[in-house]
């Protein structure tokens, strides 16, 4: 098996492939000579790569799905539900980070919304918002389940030699729209296109360059608010998103 | 008071009812039967009605961190992360006003057994899944207390002794734990750093056993809690 560091070749094991964000995610990696194992709870897409039903909260059948991966890209999420949204969002977490245990795989890469770390006692208050402050989730339902697996995470890489790079996000645009144009925008936004990108330098950066075996990364674009900072995924990652969905917040 | 306590077929949870008794209305609930257990409600803690009416005109909820280890690893971590929630939900639309959490001094376990530890050290759980849902459910609890929704006391408790059982160093003894819960249920803790307030309390609560792990200073302060000398 190779090893999950430089430009080499992985097996590379999504979780929740078929959701709004994977097949942005596939499209960016499928190029770098990585070999992609979708799985989703969903009817598989039309994909040339291999493709099984799972459920992320099924923990015996991510282990098994795991097995022989170098890393795991977990995309899973549910936010409405009650039940499954713990299922899914928190357990799901779980049983990625138990899976990559198990196998002895170095590399995991977990995705959220914003309030996985930076939920409304900072948002409501703060500016210049970074990705490593302490977790306030706050209680809405598709955060704190979020958060929850991000904290499983983070025991998981104090206890194990494992690695967790999590990459959050909140809106994702299409370059194209242009439905709200000059009505300011969520400064925590970001194009699919650019947002997809942040994975290829998640999947290929030395494991031994990041500060610690846990970091997350804000993603989204270069906007003038101030609200959040990105800089800490340019800098580590060297991910840089070329559109700054200027359209959306200045005035027409 | 009237007092609702979750996983009443724990040991721990009849000893603190009949404790208790004589001063309050207990009522004991769990998601299974629990066979003689005194005024039981029979609770799967979803999100549903039923649990909005189990503690519906309680005044303290004392809720049990501990797993059912029976249960699948699934199982239990559904337990400690959505039934906590739910339960905490239910408490908070019916606006009971405290929620006494009971975690273990296990989530503080990773830490060097020379240092100091007291509840201003980052728990450090590790991933065996009776700790990691200790603190799963703490970490729960702090974010309803965060938002000021309801007051959550966590008392991390040390390893119970029962039946003249052999003591470690973190050991607690049954007749403190029940004086660790009977203080706080009464105790006005809501006064925070330098003129703050915080609807959010932990307290690591051990007996006073030779060379106790965990020092209890700041509930012996903040609760009045008094381990009996052993």
């Amino acid at each position: 098996m190779s090893t999950p560091q430089g430009n080499k070749s992985m097996n590379v094991l999504i979780l929740g492939a078929n959701g709004q964000l994977g097949p942005h995610v596939i499209k960016a990696l499928e190029n770098d000579g990585h070999t992609l194992w979708l799985t989703d709870i969903n009817d598989p897409p039309d994909t040339p790569h291999e493709y099984f039903k799972l459920d992320a909260g099924d923990l015996d059948g991510v282990i098994a799905a795991a097995e022989g991966m170098d890393t795991i890209i977990n995309l899973s999420v549910l936010r409405p539900h009650r039940q499954i949204a713990f299922d899914v969002n928190a357990r799901g977490t779980y049983n990625a980070m138990a899976a990559a245990v198990h196998h002895g795989i170095k590399r995991v890469i977990n995705t959220g919304p914003h309030f996985t770390i930076a939920g409304p006692t900072y948002e409501n208050n703060d500016h210049l918002i970074g990705p490593d402050v302490p977790t306030q989730s706050g209680t809405l339902l598709y955060a704190i389940t979020k958060s929850l697996g991000q904290e499983v995470c983070r025991i998981f890489t104090e206890n194990h030699d494992i690695h967790v790079l999590t990459l959050l996000f909140y809106n994702f645009w299409f370059p194209d729209d242009h439905s709200a144009d000059g009505h300011d925008v969520t400064p925590f936004s970001v194009t699919w296109q650019d947002s997809a990108e942040a994975f290829r330098p998640a999947l290929s950066i030395d494991l031994e360059e990041l500060p610690s075996k846990c970091e997350t990364f804000f993603i989204f674009a270069d906007m003038p608010h101030q609200k959040f900072t990105n800089e800490k995924a340019k800098r580590i990652l060297g991910w840089q998103p070329t559109n700054t969905l200027a359209h959306r917040w200045t005035k027409m | 008071m009237n007092i609702l306590i979750t996983s009443a077929s724990k040991r721990l949870a009849r000893h603190l009812a009949a404790e208790l008794d004589a001063e309050h209305d207990v009522r004991l609930t769990d998601r299974e039967d629990a066979p003689g257990a005194q005024s039981f409600t029979l609770c799967d803690l979803n999100h549903d009605e039923a649990t909005n009416e189990l503690v519906r005109g309680i005044d303290v909820v004392v809720h049990f961190g501990e797993l059912d280890s029976s249960l699948s690893v699934s199982g239990q971590l559904d337990d400690a992360m959505r039934c906590t929630y739910n339960l905490l939900w239910a408490a908070s639309e019916e606006k009971i006003p405290r929620l006494i959490y009971l975690n273990s001094l296990s989530v503080m376990g990773r830490h060097d057994e020379s240092y100091a530890v007291t509840e201003r050290w980052k728990p450090a759980p590790t991933t065996e899944t009776s700790d990691l849902g200790y603190h799963l459910g703490e970490f729960v609890c702090r974010e309803f207390a965060r938002e000021n929704k309801i007051d959550v006391i966590s008392l991390r408790l040390g390893e119970l002794v029962w039946d003249h059982g052999e003591a470690s160093s973190s050991a607690l003894y049954p007749e403190d734990a029940v004086q660790a819960v009977q203080k706080a249920l009464i105790a006005e803790v809501s006064d925070g750093y330098a003129g703050s307030s915080s609807n959010w309390n932990v307290f690591h609560i051990q007996s006073a056993v030779p060379n106790a792990r965990f020092l209890t200073a700041a509930a012996e302060q903040g609760l009045g809690y008094q381990p009996s000398p052993r």
